[in-house]
């Protein structure tokens, strides 16, 4: 019993972490909660499930299908609604209160052209339990865990052993040196979108096979905002270790105390680390000195 | 190489450059003295692309300046900015590599990191540590070799002896006529005007916006407006 929950917390606290990952790109180098990542997590679950059910394409290939629309698409997102905003340079405050349009927008769209039912994913993985010491472990969890943790590893090699990847570390800690060193920033502001979509679309997959596919699935997010929280806003290992931890203690408080507390387990958690330590657990760098 | 003609630049509402004319020839250390707030690092950001200007031209090389700041560095204007600005998240080695960050001649970075290297054997010691450990002094050697990773046609040095000891200030002098003689144009602003007269071929005074003298380095050194107000020197009232 043990186990298999700890499984499972793991499973969930991975998908926590793409989400905040693909949240955490964007907030380190634009300083804005990205509101409208939620929502293109959504979108990437519908072209997932539609690519599959109604194309028949095989679970490999609508996955990437998912991650390609769902990166195209936050792409769409910057240049349409974020870009006219950051070349005038307006305070952050703007883009956030533009990503909560853009949300409400999209997902509104997405009632009036598929409408509000909820879909599931036709079954992947066999039902059938994998035994491991005893416990019964579902192989979607491990996929999901697995999955996960490849996807965030090979995202650290790019952004550490890359040019482009150090150019946003740069970035992420000042614009306008970055743009001193020739980095184009509206460039790079497009890859990191490019890349934060493509992890929504991965969490996208992932949440509507465990979970259904419909319109407010995108409010989870407010979940990877808890993990980013806990990580350290801004801070992708942050956002990665308060993923984790996140979906373990969830899973652990549903399981062992009740799971209509669950949320308000959660969402406790994120006011306490904004009391105690808003900058998270990994949120804080080096300052420099003068 | 760099003619400045009648610039003016506004910071918001505050008109801070008026009608500034400068030229830099190639080879040169063009020196810009002035007290805080006279316009130095509003020009040094106006020349790096980063401040746009309200009027006036800035023509380098004989074509207009880009007016983007990876344009401008991709043309070899290179501005080691006021207070360093290191990105302190980042190793020192990583700092050196985002100035490389437009070139590709893998060989001639290598090359340009031994150099760097052996010109600050500190960088080399603290290379795999974050930038934002470093001392003050430290972390001016650092920025001025990532300004010289990018193989600068110009260089644009704001105050690179702020907050300095005098033994890294010297340092930080020797430094920059090391790199004139690697043949690398400068472009100084600094408050340490005393010093930076000395090495000067050509300089201006700015005051509140404005190129209130010029002359040569050694012309300004001896002339007695810019020892009072800048020297320190006190002139007996006749």
């Amino acid at each position: 019993m043990f186990l298999q929950t700890l499984i499972t917390g793991f499973s969930i606290g991975g998908i926590y972490a793409l989400m905040a990952v693909g949240y955490s790109l964007v907030f380190s180098i634009l300083n804005f909660s990205n509101f409208a990542h939620g929502t293109i997590i959504m979108l990437g679950a519908y072209i997932g499930y539609f690519l599959i059910s109604s194309f028949n394409l095989s679970f490999p290939l609508s996955l990437i299908g998912a991650v390609l629309g769902a990166a195209l698409l936050s792409l769409l997102n910057l240049r349409l609604a974020y870009n006219p905003l950051i070349n005038r340079r307006s305070p952050s405050l703007y883009l956030m209160i533009t990503a909560m349009g853009v949300s409400i927008f999209l997902e509104n769209m997405v009632y009036v052209t598929v409408g509000s039912h909820f879909y599931s994913f036709p079954e992947i993985f066999k039902q059938s339990t994998i035994k491991f010491f005893g416990s019964d472990i579902s192989p979607l969890d491990l996929a999901a865990l697995i999955f996960s943790l490849i996807s965030i590893y090979a995202l650290h090699i790019f952004l550490t052993k890359t040019k482009i990847g150090t150019a946003i570390r740069a970035a992420s800690y000042d614009m306008t040196t970055a743009s001193l060193n020739g980095v184009n920033m509206t460039k790079l502001i497009g890859i990191v979108f490019l890349l934060a979509g493509a992890f929504a679309g991965l969490a996208g997959v992932f949440l509507g096979v465990k979970y259904m596919v419909y319109p407010t699935m995108g409010w989870i997010t407010n979940k990877a905002y808890i993990a980013a929280v806990i990580g350290g806003l801004g801070s992708l290992p942050g956002a990665v270790i308060g993923g984790l931890i996140l979906g373990v203690l969830e899973t652990f408080v549903s399981v062992y105390i009740s799971s209509t507390i669950r949320d308000v387990f959660s969402f406790s958690m994120v006011i306490i680390f904004l009391v105690i330590q808003p900058a998270g657990l990994l949120g804080k760098y080096l300052e420099e000195k003068v | 190489m760099l003619n400045v003609k009648d610039l003016n630049v506004y910071y918001g509402t505050i008109h801070a450059l008026k009608d500034v004319n400068i030229e830099v020839d190639k080879g040169e250390i063009v020196t810009i003295v002035g007290a805080n707030g006279a316009g130095k690092s509003t020009l040094m950001w106006t020349l790096s692309g980063v401040l746009k200007p309200k009027s006036g031209s800035i023509i380098y090389n004989g074509k207009p300046h880009p007016l983007t700041a990876h344009d401008a560095a991709a043309a070899g204007i290179i501005l080691v900015p006021e207070r360093r600005r290191l990105y302190a998240n980042l190793t020192v080695k990583e700092n050196l590599m985002m100035g490389a960050f437009l070139r590709k001649d893998t060989e001639g970075i290598k090359q340009d990191l031994e150099y760097i290297y052996s010109l600050f054997p500190i960088l080399k010691e603290r290379t795999n540590q974050y930038a934002g450990t470093l001392s003050g002094g430290e972390q001016q050697m650092a920025a001025i070799a990532r300004g010289l990773m990018s193989r600068p046609k110009i260089l644009l040095l704001d105050e690179p002896s702020l907050g300095l000891s005098p033994i890294y200030t010297a340092e930080v002098f020797k430094t920059i006529l090391e790199i004139k003689a690697q043949k690398t144009t400068i472009l100084l602003a600094e408050q340490n005007a005393k010093k930076a007269l000395e090495i000067a071929d050509k300089a201006y005074v700015l005051e509140t916006g404005r190129v209130v003298l010029q002359g040569s380095g050694k012309d300004l050194l001896a002339n007695p407006a810019v020892q009072e107000a800048y020297l320190g020197v006190r002139h007996a009232i006749i």
